[in-house]
């Protein structure tokens, strides 16, 4: 395939690249609202970009790096969700010294989710892990104050941790396949050991950056130490890149090195794991952290299923635009209400249309019908029991229910009449009033027009 | 005319009822209150539309189709047969009363209306729907308001009461889900047309399937020993609450014992048939024993809702069995009219205690005494629907257990000792109209009042149908037995 064809189908991640430059020009120049219109500019355009290039079912320079169903749909919804996140941040941290430098930040680390998520060749995904983890690390420590350099050191070092052990593990792949492409892995029917090694190391690295239990434990903390907003993009972005690059990676490794049943456990026990320990806390970003572990095990239910399922990359993609419009849209609510859970107490008196909105999304990452995140799970679930694990199916229901009485905490105390102390709200500017609008709409309505999705 | 899609007009006219409220009639409670009857009635009269129009024997009728996911073959898809048709009157009767009663609820009325008017869509579109997924969107949904309305406008421990429903129930049909992504693995379609004709699953799949199904609908119904939420949340629901939830959401568990267990896993049912027997006579025996131990008026009666759906189950169940298709249409004929009888009678009674319970501020049996005197509309009416609830010849249920307990009588004879439930029964209706309604008046309720216009016009409304169907059952009957015996 000739370069210029190659180079035609990379014009998002061009456009977007370019886009981050120009943003780190606008900082320079002071104007970080110039650095958000580009950003918002560039992601438009390579959204736009992606739709010329969607139903392409190839990969270019040399297999490393595919144009397929799922990165064209995991574009379609990293992108936008981008954006939503870029106008949360606007609306948090407007005027703050550094505000554009975060905007180039975000974009740089959309651009290594897009390489995580069509990466075909093991450097590449290093390369993504690598490019979202730094960019990450310097979000997390944006306020400069103890709680966010705390966060971002053991986010930093963790990663350092996982990432080592991920390069470690892939040179046993490199060395079993004979080279770095992962179609080549289908190779490894004859050394389930070698198979073996490397998906530990995968799952250790990517299931670090997806926040999966066991390797979870800085999610809650980066969170709480980060600005409302980027904990909002971290618990989206860079999560479901991490997904789609286990999804890309998981699908030509042999079966009989039994990867879908280390999947199916460690799938299992984030969804329990998360949501109880959501029911305990009181803290509305460590309880929405928690409730994102939790929702990352239900993501795990459609890898497994990569591979042996049609199911498998629609359920993904569905559940992942759902994911981020009701996570944006919680954290939107939590940015106007407080950090604290007994800040919502009387929320739904008080302000009826955010607490209405907030309702439909805890009830939507619940899993109620008709609601977005009903079809995203309900595609789950099938995709599960299509690759023949009904017992994941039915521990994933159990974990609905934990879910609701962890939402429910939330939601009781919305609905408890309005304390004295109530302070007044502040009104939602043009930015977040654009995100909830956005992430409403898509939470309520993409249930019933879901056909527009891939399927 | 002849083209208009009622069903679909019927379903989704409260939900816009319910939106055009919240859009522009804010905070008025009168505006509320008259969308809302204005609305039910309008579906009332829909339905009696649909009613006319009638059933095909053996098909669906008056099949409504749209796409919606087409990759996965999903699709709004509604319809109707003698199965659902008469649920589908008795939901809008239920919610058009409920509304007129709810007039005199003052504290946010807006939010209340909208409310009822989802749960309205929620009901209708269960019964309707002919599309699996669209079927579970609709069961599911009517949690959602229920919760609220228990937790907002319940009594003294209904946060508790509503967090057990709604974690109990979300419990309980999440199985369901399971099961019918089974059944659309198996097939490659949501359409319940062709898992009813084809039933897709065998073996063990189908016997899983039904697992799940009957857990769902167990708890739905409720069937012992899955019962446990009911009483608690009965207790603390608002009245028209309880007269919904006793009086249509119940029928979501029968209704879909029979469209999905027996119908779409039809070998695996016959097999299982016994065990769902014995739940359906224990449901039977255990709920109205319990009931004559209760001195609250509203956890009886909600003890003999579990009573009576045990003799739904149990007639579903040996329509499961048997293989003559004469009794399984007694069978189901009698079980759906019961479901019918059910709802009248029960709303009725959940009504009148509510009344009562809005005037003296208790429910407890032994506080009263001789009411008949002071307020004869009140104590006529509760005399008459315990009647009918015992199971009074010329009243609602008795028709309805009759043609179970024959067809029980003539498939598995054993069964029929349940029986002595309608003894039980009696005896606790009887008991609860002497203490309440006779001996002697006491001074405490001295400026008690009757029953006012709005209270007498839904009490005769349903007195006056309960009547009709004991008298008459085959105004109902036919439409239902149409179906039945084609299945």
């Amino acid at each position: 395939m000739d370069m210029a064809h190659n180079l035609s189908l990379l014009f998002p991640e061009m456009s977007l690249a370019l886009a981050a430059f120009m943003m780190l020009v606008a900082e320079m120049l002071r104007s970080p609202r110039l650095a958000l219109a580009i950003g918002l500019i560039g992601l438009g355009a390579a959204t736009a970009l992606t739709l010329q290039v969607l139903g392409a079912d190839t990969s270019v320079f040399g297999g490393t790096y595919r144009v397929d169903f799922l990165s064209g749909w995991a574009k379609l919804v990293l992108l936008p969700g981008t954006a939503l996140a870029l106008l949360l941040v606007r609306s948090e941290l407007a005027g703050r010294p550094r505000e554009g430098s975060v905007y180039s930040l975000m974009v740089l680390v959309t651009l290594g989710a897009l390489m995580l998520s069509g990466a075909g060749d093991m450097m590449l995904l290093v390369l993504g892990v690598v490019l979202t983890g730094l960019g990450s690390f310097a979000l997390v420590a944006f306020p400069r104050d103890d709680a966010a350099t705390e966060a971002a050191m053991k986010y930093l070092v963790f990663g350092s941790v996982t990432g080592a052990i991920m390069i470690y593990g892939l040179t046993f792949w490199f060395g079993g396949a004979g080279t770095t492409l992962t179609s080549a892995l289908a190779g490894l029917d004859q050394s389930p050991l070698i198979a073996i090694a490397g998906l530990i190391a995968v799952i250790v690295g990517l299931g670090y950056k997806a926040a999966v239990f066991p390797f979870h434990f800085w999610a809650p903390d980066a969170y709480q130490g980060a600005p409302v907003s980027v904990a909002a993009y971290l618990s989206v972005i860079t999560k479901l890149a991490a997904f789609f690059a286990l999804a890309q990676t998981l699908r030509d490794l042999p079966q009989n090195s039994g990867w879908p049943l280390a999947i199916a456990a460690l799938s299992a026990l984030t969804m329990i794991f998360g949501y109880l320990a959501a029911l305990v806390q009181n803290q509305m970003v460590r309880l929405i952290a928690y409730s994102s572990i939790a929702q990352s095990g239900y993501l795990l239910l459609g890898i497994v299923a990569v591979g042996s399922g049609a199911l498998a990359l629609p359920s993904l993609v569905v559940f992942a635009g759902a994911y981020i419009a009701m996570n944006l849209g919680a954290f939107a609510v939590i940015m106007i209400a407080g950090r604290e859970l007994r800040d919502f107490a009387g929320l739904g008196r008080q302000a009826p249309l955010i607490g209405l909105a907030m309702l439909i999304y805890l009830l939507s990452l619940t899993g109620i019908p008709p609601l977005f995140g009903f079809i995203g799970k309900a595609y789950l679930f099938a995709a599960a029991m299509d690759a023949g694990y009904l017992w994941l199916a039915v521990v994933a229901i159990i974990g609905s229910v934990l879910a609701l009485a962890a939402y429910l905490r939330i939601i009781a105390e919305m609905y408890k009449p309005i304390p004295a102390d109530a302070r007044t709200l502040p009104r939602p500017d043009a930015a977040l009033f654009l995100v909830l609008a956005a992430t409403l709409a898509a939470t309520l309505f993409m249930g019933l027009f879901v056909s527009i999705l891939p399927g | 005319m002849a083209s208009l899609p009622l069903l679909t007009l019927a379903t989704f006219l409260p939900l816009l009822g319910g939106l055009l409220l919240m859009a522009f009639a804010g905070r008025s409670t009168r505006a509320a209150h008259m969308i809302s009857v204005a609305t039910t009635g309008l579906v009332l009269m829909i339905t009696l539309g649909i009613w006319e129009r009638g059933t095909l024997p053996g098909a669906f009728a008056q099949v409504e189709e749209v796409t919606w996911i087409p990759s996965i073959d999903a699709a709004f898809r509604l319809g109707v047969d003698g199965l659902s048709l008469p649920l589908i009157l008795l939901t809008a009767v239920l919610f058009f009363l409920a509304a007129i009663y709810s007039m005199r609820l003052s504290d946010r009325a807006p939010t209340f209306v909208v409310l009822l008017l989802m749960l309205e869509t929620a009901a209708l579109g269960t019964f309707a729907a002919l599309d699996g997924l669209l079927f579970y969107v609709f069961f599911e949904v009517s949690l959602v308001s229920m919760y609220f309305m228990i937790t907002g406008w319940g009594h003294e421990d209904r946060q508790r009461a509503g967090l057990m429903f709604f974690l109990y129930t979300l419990l309980g049909s999440l199985p369901l889900l399971l099961a019918i992504l089974g059944l659309y693995i198996a097939s490659g379609t949501f359409d319940m047309r062709a898992w009813i004709d084809a039933p897709p699953l065998a073996g063990l799949g189908a016997m899983l399937a039904l697992a799940a199904m009957l857990f769902t609908f167990a708890v739905k119904i409720p069937s012992f020993p899955v019962h446990t939420w009911l009483p608690a949340a009965h207790v603390e629901a608002p009245t028209v609450g309880s007269v919904i939830l006793a009086g249509v959401m119940l029928k979501f568990g029968t209704y879909g014992l029979i469209r999905f267990a027996l119908q779409m896993t039809p070998e695996a049912f016959a097999k299982a048939g016994t065990l769902i027997l014995i739940f359906g006579v224990l449901s039977a025996v255990y709920g109205a024993l319990v009931a004559l131990a209760q001195s609250d008026l509203k956890r009886m009666v909600a003890y003999t809702s579990v009573n009576h759906m045990g003799y739904v189950i149990m007639g579903v169940a040996v329509a499961g069995m048997t293989m003559d298709s004469n009794m399984r249409a007694v069978a189901l004929d009698g079980a759906t009219l019961q479901m019918v009888s059910h709802g009248l009678v029960t709303g009725a009674l959940f009504f009148l205690v509510g009344m009562l319970y809005e005037r003296a501020g208790t429910r407890e049996m032994g506080d009263f005494g001789g009411l008949l005197g002071r307020l004869p509309w009140l104590g006529w009416a509760y005399i008459l629907s315990a009647f009918a609830s015992l199971g009074l010849p010329g009243l609602a249920h008795f028709p309805a257990e009759f043609q179970i307990f024959l067809a029980t009588l003539n498939i598995q004879p054993w069964a029929t000792l349940a029986i002595v439930a309608i003894a039980i029964t009696a005896g606790l209706y009887l008991r609860s109209i002497a203490s309440v309604f006779l001996g002697t008046p006491r001074d405490r309720w001295a400026a008690m009042a009757d029953l006012d216009g709005q209270e007498r016009l839904v009490i005769i409304a349903l007195l006056v149908m309960i009547a009709a169907i004991g008298l008459a059952p085959g105004i109902l009957l036919d439409v239902i037995h149409a179906t039945t015996a084609a299945m």
